[in-house]
């Protein structure tokens, strides 16, 4: 029981995922329109995909809780 | 030692003894000269021939020896074991988090006393340069979110830094990284916790602080405290979280290769025992900037 509700906790890693994709998508977008900005954009990257892969790091402190006894 | 052992040695040593003569006869043969493109790939040949022969015969010296299976078994706690030293009960990784203190201090006066003598304004290089490097990009980020206390701040916050990269370079000797260990995260959660408060605080007096969160209306007041309480408990699980996973990776990467684990784990090491924890630290320097920053504005 306690690995299936590891398991289902994982799933947390879709959206953190998504969110991962989508800011690296428009990273990626606003340095092809303007590379003189590169590394502004680089830092402020690496902060949101920070704290968007943040979430699923909590679901995998909360899926090792449960699954180590 | 099953008749597949001795198959293994077999191979390997051949392999090794080719690699060897091969590389004996390119070089004693260079000096009759022919085409250096062919010589130079006939040398790569023999070179990987040579490392994969030697890696393949320790691995399997090593797991027939040790009569090692390989196989995906891990075991490991959240918390750390406890050490018995001199009567006291102590954290595994607290007695290494005070060892890499100590080497990190001693580290440090080395190069006070010895190397920041022979630097020069002219000409700097090597260990200079990279130094040079950090601390002033540390100085200017600092200067940049900190403001008036990035004099106080920035050296603090290149310290942190210095001691998660040295404690996640620790793994590399086999012992459980410092910040593995939710202790240790969570005492660096709060020392930041306790730095927005005491700036803010001496920023803007308490009375600017209350009303600082109860700023659009005094209904978010409960929400902003909430959310700052989160501060602290976000960061040690992001750094907890991802030094945990690094580490069940190398140690699923080492049960899984079994006797073999002898060169390839070094390689992936250098993700996720270097290069994963400097991001890491980058996230959690520049994090509790920037709430220090919300704080004091």
């Amino acid at each position: 029981m306690n690995a299936i509700g590891a398991g289902l906790a994982m799933l947390t890693a879709l959206g953190a995922g998504f969110g991962m994709c989508m800011a690296t998508a428009k990273a990626v977008e606003s340095v092809a329109r303007q590379p003189e900005a590169s590394g502004k954009i680089n830092s402020i990257l690496l902060l949101g995909c920070a704290l968007a892969e943040s979430t699923a790091i909590y679901a995998f402190v909360i899926a090792l809780v449960l699954a180590v006894k | 030692m099953g008749f597949l052992n001795v198959v293994e040695i077999c191979v390997s040593s051949i392999c090794l003894a080719l690699g060897i003569a091969g590389l004996a006869f390119s070089k004693s043969s260079k000096a009759v000269g022919d085409d250096p493109k062919k010589a130079k790939k006939r040398k790569r040949l023999f070179t990987v021939l040579t490392l994969f022969g030697g890696w393949f015969l320790i691995g399997t010296l090593i797991s027939v020896i040790s009569n090692k299976k390989s196989g995906i078994e891990i075991e490991f706690s959240l918390l750390s074991e406890r050490l018995n030293i001199f009567g006291f009960s102590l954290a595994e990784t607290s007695v290494i988090s005070i060892c890499i203190t100590a080497i990190v201090l001693v580290l440090s006066l080395v190069f006070r006393f010895f190397i920041f003598p022979k630097f020069t304004f002219d000409n700097p290089k090597g260990i200079q340069n990279l130094l040079e490097i950090a601390v002033e990009s540390m100085d200017k980020f600092a200067k940049s979110n900190l403001m008036d206390y990035s004099g106080v701040l920035a050296p603090y916050m290149f310290t942190l830094g210095v001691f998660m990269i040295f404690s996640a370079a620790s793994e590399l000797f086999g012992l459980r990284a410092p910040t593995s260990d939710i202790v240790t995260t969570f005492a660096m959660g709060i020392i930041t916790f306790a730095l927005i408060n005491f700036f803010g605080i001496k920023k803007k007096g308490i009375g600017g602080r209350i009303k600082g969160m109860a700023s659009p209306t005094p209904l978010v007041f409960p929400m902003k405290i909430l959310s700052d309480i989160a501060v602290p408990v976000s960061l040690a699980c992001r750094l907890f979280g991802n030094m945990l996973g690094g580490m069940i990776v190398m140690d699923l990467l080492k049960s899984a290769l079994g006797g073999y684990a002898t060169g390839i784990p070094a390689v992936a090491g250098i993700y996720f025992n270097l290069f994963h924890p400097i991001i890491q630290a980058y996230i959690f320097i520049v994090l509790s900037m920037t709430f220090i920053n919300e704080a004091i504005e």
